[in-house]
């Protein structure tokens, strides 16, 4: 059986935590009939929803990996991947974008556009994902979806029209008016999947009407045939979908549903929306790039007579052994294949194919050109393309940024030790952002990421999946250190006492950068340094950058330039050469008035006006620069630049400062400078470390 | 060029020795013209001379894209910066920065009680003790007299000062015989310092209409470059 291509759709549902992302993809699950029962996200039923696969997000009420999991909807193949919520977790969601061709963004219909969904829709536009909006919980004390979908065009500057629209609000939400075929749907029986279709309530037609103009104003755009048609009077709905259609792929129109999946409303229409409106494998570009030819780009063609290639974009260790879910960009997938992993260099034979669903599987013999699949066995990374053999390519790596926290882990026993590696083993392979590595000083295992919450996050992990308890040390920010003037130097390194000698002499500059980290400038005349040494004077420099005299992190932002030196014709060598470069580098270093520099991370915090003066505070009192505040009418939305160190624990404050009701983000904005009598305590702390481990 | 010059031969200086050494505290002035005229330019330069003295500004606007705002303030600045030459750039970026705080309200008819309430949470809670408060976009057709007494006495008790942007439209005439607009002669009285903005020949041109207790006082010797949207002297 071969499944046509133009029927798929690969489709996320992004949103904002508590906007009920995880209760619309149980809905999803259930009227494809992938589910027999309905379970809550904080379930009261002990079962907890079916797409939050690990304990640990159960607990949290927040998803954190995405799972990908396929249902059909009326002869359409829907694959179905849960995008993780929190901006902690970005990469997870960023990878998971990648191998969408399309996503619904689900907002409240009470909290409106915040500012998670401000980073997420931001996310969507960089893949250039088309999206649905979805206005949930319709049902809620305060709900607003027309105040919402001004905020789409206001704060996401998107072009939204309602393609439905509600039958009441509030308590009163009774169904709601398909502005399409103009008709009002009604969601009958338990769990809402008897649909009753029927007249337009008297009091709605109105609006109906008047909506029904502006989505066919803001559609006729993308259509001539139905502007003219329009102009006519007379123009078919199907003209009217495509044009939809048309203006939705290219991301120029956002179609908007409303309804409330708790309250099982509103749900099928928008699955209806997902078939007629999001594109198929063959609407969206995909580029690879091609390892043999420099790392050109190269149009992928989902043909599914073309040699194969496929990203493993999430990794999941299951029972039997690790799980590769991925996408198929060009040709199929067979059971037997033999495909090539392009960054391993290593060849495999496909063993075992299976289509996902959540935490059942279904085993199948191929997967189609366009499909999301996952392979068993399969030694790999996150990201790595699987390509025909034939081909040696690598699909667009993607924009990883670099940790910003780091923490101390110490198993505590001697099972927990074992264990523990292989848990890192794991999570570095899973997600690029998480890295560990074991510091050679204190002989502590240090682990690395993007915030708290993520590190956290990783910890909890080991505890319920590896059984390893560990024991953590206090979070230590990535400090920088950089030099601010220039500085001249002019060593030489000499030991001819006995033996053999080393001798050479370096001499020049070293100047602040902007922002590249490190460069280095060869400007010896006259082969004052044999040209066979200027590669050690380079080598010294840089093993000097990896750790500053200042607090022992690493030197950034310096500019090397070497324009003198002398050598010995027996006894200089690429060592001599390389410890005189890392002399005349400490040398210079402490003239060059170096300064120690912090992670500033950009944070927005969220909630309700009255609490506004509690946020401002809280943020003043971590050294936060307050840029701006946005009020509309009651909540209030500010945005600062604080550096990381101060930032631990500030979810916890802002909860209790807020009583739970204001919420935060961050990202990592840039470096900048500490101030003096933070840099003073840094360095007295790193002088008595120093000493410490000296008197070890 | 150095800061502390850049300070004293500022054509806001020339402003401010024109309406009888600035606004003082507790007052506020108005910047009165049809729209698109440069009246955001120039609240933006009257800004970013208290920043660059050091001092901490409060930009209040009422458009949803701080951005917006974000971007004129740069514009200027780089414009500035590359006329005069002006030295240590980036560290005088990190004060801009630093000293200024834009806040936005998109509510439509918001009270005067939520932003002083907004603006005093700033001040004290957010510790941010500015001396200026920039206010661009005001609907003034909304200004009732009772409403500015309320923000003269919230500007005493904070020792602010403010600069507002009125847009004036409509058929002419829109100024009585005193040069005053219609739309604030009501508000005479409560305003210190008015100054409307006029298109000249290849200029625009600045009519100080009051300057605290005196109408129409002698003409000042400011323009507005209509290219670079710079102030210059005459």
């Amino acid at each position: 059986m071969s499944i046509d291509i133009h029927t798929m759709r690969n489709i996320g549902i992004s949103a904002h935590i508590d906007s009920g992302k995880t209760t619309l993809s149980e809905r999803i699950l259930f009227y494809c009939r992938k589910i027999h029962t309905i379970h809550e996200v904080r379930g009261k039923d002990g079962m907890g929803a079916t797409m939050d696969s690990m304990d640990l997000e159960r607990e949290r009420g927040i998803t954190i990996q995405s799972a990908a999991t396929n249902v059909t909807w009326k002869g359409h193949p829907i694959n179905l991947i849960d995008t993780p919520g929190h901006v902690d977790f970005t990469i997870e969601v960023e990878r998971s974008l990648r191998v969408l061709d399309g996503a619904i963004l689900v907002l409240c219909a009470v909290a409106g556009v915040q500012s998670q969904s401000i980073t997420v829709d931001r996310q969507l536009k960089r893949y250039h994902v088309p999206r649905l909006a979805f206005i949930n919980k319709c049902d809620r004390t305060g709900a607003n979806p027309f105040k919402v979908k001004a905020q789409l065009q206001e704060k996401l500057g998107l072009n939204p029209a309602f393609v439905t629209l509600p039958i009441g609000l509030e308590d009163k939400l009774e169904g709601v008016v398909d502005l399409v075929l103009m008709r009002a749907v009604y969601f009958d029986g338990p769990s809402g999947e008897d649909i009753r279709y029927a007249e337009i309530p008297a009091h709605l037609k109105d609006d109906a009407a008047r909506y029904r103009e502006e989505l066919v104003e803001a559609a006729a755009m993308f259509s001539d045939e139905l502007a003219e048609a329009y102009l006519e009077g007379e123009y078919s709905n199907e003209l009217l979908i495509a044009a939809i259609r048309k203006g939705c792929i290219a991301e120029k129109l956002v179609p908007v549903f409303v309804g409330s999946a708790y309250k099982n409303k509103g749900v099928q229409l928008l699955l209806d929306g997902v078939a007629s409106y999001l594109p198929d494998p063959t609407e969206v570009h995909n580029f690879a790039l091609n390892l043999d030819e420099g790392e050109k780009e190269v149009e992928l063609v989902p043909d599914p007579a073309a040699k194969p290639v496929a990203l493993g974009f999430k990794l999941e260790d299951g029972q039997y052994g690790q799980l590769t879910y991925v996408r198929i960009y060009q040709g199929e997938l067979k059971k037997g294949d033999e495909l090539l992993n392009t960054r391993s260099r290593k060849r495999f034979k496909i063993g075992r194919l299976v289509r996902m669903h959540s935490d059942s599987m279904e085993d199948i013999p191929e997967g189609y050109c366009g499909d999301i699949v996952a392979l068993f066995g399969i030694e790999c990374a996150s990201g790595d393309t699987f390509c025909h053999p034939d081909l040696n390519y690598a699909m667009t790596s993607m924009f990883i940024p670099e940790p910003v926290i780091s923490l101390a882990i110490e198993p505590k026993d001697k099972k927990s030790s074992d264990q523990m590696g292989k848990a890192l083993n794991r999570f570095s392979k899973e997600d690029p952002t998480f890295q560990t590595y074991v510091d050679p000083e204190s002989n502590q295992t240090i682990i690395k990421g993007m915030g708290e919450l993520h590190l956290e996050v990783y910890v909890e992990r080991m505890r319920r999946e590896y059984k390893c308890d560990v024991e953590v040390g206090r979070p230590q920010v990535a400090y920088r250190e950089a030099i601010t003037q220039r500085a001249e130097f002019n060593y030489t390194h000499k030991k001819q006492t006995g033996g053999s000698g080393q001798y050479g002499r370096v001499a020049g500059y070293m100047e602040p950068l902007e922002t590249e980290n490190y460069e280095f400038v060869d400007m010896v005349k006259g082969g004052a340094i044999p040209i066979e040494y200027i590669p050690s004077c380079n080598k010294g420099f840089k093993a000097a950058l990896q750790k500053g005299s200042l607090i022992g992190f690493p030197i950034v932002n310096v500019r090397c330039v070497v324009n003198d030196g002398q050598s010995h014709s027996v006894d200089s060598s690429d060592i001599a050469f390389q410890l005189a470069a890392i002399g005349a580098f400490r040398e210079a270093y402490e003239k060059a008035k170096p300064a120690i520099l912090e992670p500033i991370m950009k944070v927005s915090v969220e909630g309700p006006n009255e609490f506004q003066g509690n946020i401002f505070a809280s943020l003043n009192q971590r050294r936060g620069i307050i840029t701006s505040s946005t009020e509309d009418g009651t909540f209030c939305r500010v945005e600062a630049e604080v550096p990381l160190a101060e930032m631990f624990g500030y979810s916890t404050v802002i909860r209790s400062l807020t009583q739970g009701k204001a919420e935060f983000t961050m990202e990592f904005l840039k470096y900048g400078r500490v101030p003096t009598s933070i840099s003073d305590q840094l360095k007295k702390d790193y002088l008595e470390k120093r000493k410490k481990d000296a008197q070890r | 060029m150095l800061k502390e010059e850049f300070i004293s031969k500022s054509p806001v200086r020339v402003l401010e020795k024109s309406i009888e050494g600035g606004l003082g505290k507790g007052n506020f002035g108005v910047i009165a013209s049809r729209k698109g005229i440069g009246k955001t330019s120039v609240l933006v330069q009257v800004a970013l001379d208290r920043l660059i003295q050091g001092q901490k500004v409060i930009h209040v606007s009422f458009n949803a894209h701080t951005s917006y705002i974000i971007s004129w303030y740069e514009n200027i600045f780089d414009e500035i910066a590359r006329r005069r030459n002006l030295e240590d750039l980036g560290e005088l970026k990190d004060q801009l920065v630093r000293n200024r705080v834009i806040m936005n309200f998109t509510q439509e008819g918001v009270s005067v009680e939520q932003i002083t309430r907004s603006l005093k949470a700033m001040i004290i809670e957010g510790g941010f003790d500015a001396k200026t408060v920039i206010v661009d976009g005001f609907d003034f057709s909304r200004g009732t007299v009772e409403r500015f007494q309320k923000v003269r006495a919230f500007l005493a008790e904070m020792g602010l000062e403010a600069w507002y942007s009125c847009t004036l439209s409509g058929e002419e005439p829109l100024c009585d015989k005193n040069n005053v607009p219609i739309l604030l002669r009501e508000l005479l009285p409560l305003i210190s310092v008015l100054i409307v903005m006029e298109p000249a020949r290849d200029y625009i041109h600045f009519k100080v209409v009051k300057d605290h207790e005196i109408l129409n006082p002698r003409d000042l010797n400011l323009k507005l470059d209509t290219k670079s949207l710079l102030i210059a002297e005459n």
